[in-house]
């Protein structure tokens, strides 16, 4: 079919690459803002805005909470799809409890989790709460997390969580998937299609032509950062492979249960619930425990998570995990009390060779560890990654415009129309939702929708609109030239983000002098960044000003003009 | 006309060999992780290790038969190898599986 | 020596051996320099120095750092430091002139 396999490659590269690239645009950016989800967490609520805590005592704080807390409405819409019948008003024997800690968070992510009774298929019910762990007090349900919430999940599902079937879930983990896996053909062809990998490794020609700049700029950020983009790409989709391939609860389910019997055995962990009601004795006493014994091996660190399993029940267990922050593994070191005597039952051995290599791979994707520069590159790699991505959308368009405009095409209008849309209609969504979260006040009218409904609306409209705006606009680029939207929404994009920035001043009298001077990174941080995109924005818009002026140049004007000049009108 | 009907077999064999790139790829890895989850068992391997060391070897092999399935030059040895290969890796596993439960 | 500073050298080698890497290419030099290439014996100097610039940003990652951090930070290292050399070329080569100011013996292009 095809003549060669660069010939082979190319094509899918473009084709593939094209379809996809718009999915996986928001993969990358808003992947790079997941870096820093807990410090817009804490730009989006103000109330959260104090230094991070360890742990606090299990006993004192968390058990009260944990013991009022029942499922959300969200996860009891979705168990009612797989009952026939009613659910239960009041839900009392929690399959699980889980408290997780991490460095960057003031706040403390508390889940129940109960079964679901008579379900066609095995499910689960959740119920969370996200509480100050200094008091206890939770936040409110309506509040938003706009980074760990909404941009974290935007980033591997899109939020776009209908069934495709009763028993699956997330129509967009699936796009995102796809979207994955060609993100690794792309790789794995661009670099076939590339003829001089590594001759050009260092060339960026921003003096050229278009086309030629544009593509020195693709290839740049495609080979410079292309450990980043497969290593990325690929253990994203190996965190999520068990849901992407669940042969292991499929077509091998009683291999599956075979292993969680002998393992249940081994580890002298419980799989079933004993059906004899137990008391719950001091999780402080095994917290330090467990303390104690990490700093025997010479590993003394922080609890990373702690989970109740068979909560109230004479078979129930307290594991506890370190929190992995100064290594790649997420959490590790598991110990594991009898909740009814506090008696050690087991101490999770070194892991496996395999396991060992999973860990890495996993965490180093979930980054939970303790490194700002690290932290500081993967936003670096994610920002290359949709430069990357931004700039293959600009080549092709670039291309095939003038053919496009001599045959009267409207191919290239529409592939622009949607770049303009992916790229700064994306940015122009993201300050939408946080200029909505600064304007909406803390208490809305009961006959409102909820605040974080609102929120989530502004950030689709906004996109909607840039979306509209792109499309109206297009028009030039049927005469070959440049669609002004992309000037105009770069200003829009720089008078947004300098609005933020104020509107966290007047909201909240938290002022970039006062957030440095304090020392409150997370707030002072996400301001800086702000202030630096707005002036990015203003520099790309007089910059896309400057090539439109000398696409209008006719063609006399230019033979007319001596070589110099020339140039510079190409900059 | 020719022309024609020149476009229309080669858009007929590009959507042939997209189906054969995400499908066929798709059976073939869900062979390699049932296969590996089931043939590491009997040896020893932890199950979920073997569950992940198979997701590891399929997320390479994928892109790689995603991309054959675009280059070779015939469509029915992908198919063959892909979908044929993928359904006797995880036949392999369903009696190894028999065998042990 | 503190981390910060240990992972400020392993950035600063990996700018400066991506540096030395680039200017033993004919086009980066001729960017940097004026004259069309350098003499065989610069570029082997170049490639050996700028290599090793690398692989002393290594160490200096292990040293700050648990060993599986220390592959990223590394890695990501290179990453950053290479963008910012190919960024200099474009447009401002006459910066890297201070890493290897011994331009060849040739001035016939100055």
């Amino acid at each position: 079919m095809f003549q060669s396999f660069r010939h082979a490659a190319s094509w899918v590269h473009t084709w593939f690459g094209l379809v996809l690239g718009y999915v996986l645009m928001a993969c990358f950016f808003f992947g790079a803002l997941s870096v820093f989800d807990r410090e817009i967490d804490r730009w989006a609520i103000p109330a959260s805005r104090f230094a991070p805590q360890p742990m606090p005592s299990f006993d004192q704080v968390l058990r009260p909470v944990f013991e009022s807390m029942q499922p959300n409405q969200a996860s009891l819409d979705q168990a009612r799809t797989l009952v026939d019948g009613p659910l239960p008003m009041h839900w009392d024997t929690p399959k699980a409890w889980t408290a997780s800690a991490t460095h960057r968070d003031p706040v403390l992510n508390l889940e129940a989790r109960w079964e679901t009774p008579n379900a066609r298929v095995p499910d689960d019910v959740v119920g969370l709460r996200t509480i100050n762990p200094r008091s206890g007090k939770a936040l409110a349900d309506d509040q938003l997390k706009v980074g760990s919430q909404f941009f974290y999940p935007l980033h591997h599902n899109l939020t776009l969580e209908y069934s495709i079937t009763a028993n699956g879930r997330d129509l967009g983990k699936w796009i995102v998937g796809c979207a994955g896996l060609v993100m690794l053909v792309a790789l794995i062809s661009g670099v076939a299609m590339h003829r001089k990998v590594f001759r050009e490794f260092f060339t960026f020609r921003p003096g050229k032509n278009t086309q030629r700049s544009v593509l020195d700029l693709h290839n740049l950020t495609g080979v410079l950062a292309l450990p980043f983009h497969f290593f990325f790409a690929f253990t994203g989709l190996l965190i999520v492979a068990g849901s992407y391939f669940p042969v292991t609860d499929t077509q091998l389910e009683p291999l599956h249960e075979l292993h969680e019997k002998m393992e249940a055995q081994e580890t002298g962990l419980p799989h079933e619930r004993a059906g004899v009601a137990a008391a719950l004795a001091s999780v402080d006493a095994m917290v330090s425990e467990a303390q104690r014994r990490w700093a025997a091996k010479g590993m003394a660190g922080e609890v990373g998570a702690l989970r109740l399993t068979h909560v109230g029940d004479a078979n129930g267990y307290v594991s506890i995990f370190r929190a992995g922050t100064d290594r790649i593994a997420s959490v590790s070191e598991g110990i594991h009390f009898q909740a009814s005597t506090g008696q050690v039952l087991r101490e999770d051995p070194p892991q496996t060779t395999v396991g060992g290599i999973a860990d890495f791979l996993v965490g180093l994707h979930l980054q939970h560890f303790r490194h700002w520069l690290l932290r500081g590159f993967y936003v670096l790699g994610g920002l290359m990654g949709a430069a990357c991505i931004a700039t293959g959308f600009i080549f092709f368009v670039e291309k095939r415009k003038k053919q496009h405009a001599r045959a009267g095409a409207q191919g290239c209008r529409v592939v622009d129309a949607l770049a303009v849309t992916t790229v700064t209609g994306m940015l122009v969504a993201t300050l939408s939702i946080l200029l909505a979260n600064r304007l909406l006040p803390e208490a809305l009218p009961a006959s409102w929708l909820p605040r974080d409904r609102l929120e989530i609306c502004s950030f689709w409209t906004g996109w909607a609109l840039a979306m509209l705006h792109a499309f109206l606009r297009s028009g030039a680029v049927t005469l070959g030239k440049i669609n002004p939207a992309w000037r105009e929404q770069c200003w829009a994009v720089a008078v947004m983000a300098i609005a933020a920035v104020l509107l966290n001043w007047i909201t909240t009298g938290d002022h970039l002098l006062r957030t440095i001077g304090a020392g409150y990174w997370p707030v002072a941080g996400m301001d800086l960044s702000l202030l630096v995109a707005a002036g990015l924005a203003m520099v790309a818009a007089r910059k896309l000003r400057q090539r439109e002026r000398g696409q209008k140049a006719t063609g006399a004007d230019r033979a007319r003009a001596p070589a110099g000049a020339r140039e510079a009108v190409n900059v | 006309m020719s022309t024609d009907s020149l476009r229309r077999r080669d858009r007929a064999a590009l959507a042939a060999r997209t189906l054969l790139a995400v499908l066929g790829g798709y059976a073939f890895c869900w062979g390699v992780i049932a296969l590996c989850a089931a043939g590491t068992f009997p040896l020893g391997m932890e199950f979920h290790d073997g569950e992940t060391l198979g997701s590891i070897l399929a997320l390479l092999l994928y892109p790689a038969a995603f991309l054959w399935a675009f280059a070779a030059r015939s469509i029915w040895r992908v198919g063959a190898v892909l979908v044929g290969g993928g359904a006797l890796m995880a036949a392999a596993a369903t009696l190894i599986q028999s065998a042990l439960t | 020596m503190s981390d910060e500073l240990l992972l400020a050298g392993a950035v600063l080698f990996s700018i400066t051996g991506f540096a030395w890497l680039a200017l033993a290419m004919d086009p980066h030099w001729k960017q940097v320099h004026g004259s069309s290439q350098p003499t065989p014996r610069a570029r082997i100097l170049l490639r050996v120095a700028g290599s090793s610039a690398l692989l002393l940003s290594l160490i200096l990652c292990n040293r700050a750092d648990h060993a599986t951090i220390a592959s990223l930070v590394w890695v990501m290292a290179l990453t950053a430091g290479a963008l910012l050399v190919a960024c200099m070329l474009a447009w401002q080569p006459r910066w890297l002139w201070v890493l290897w100011p011994w331009g060849d013996r040739d001035k016939r292009s100055r």
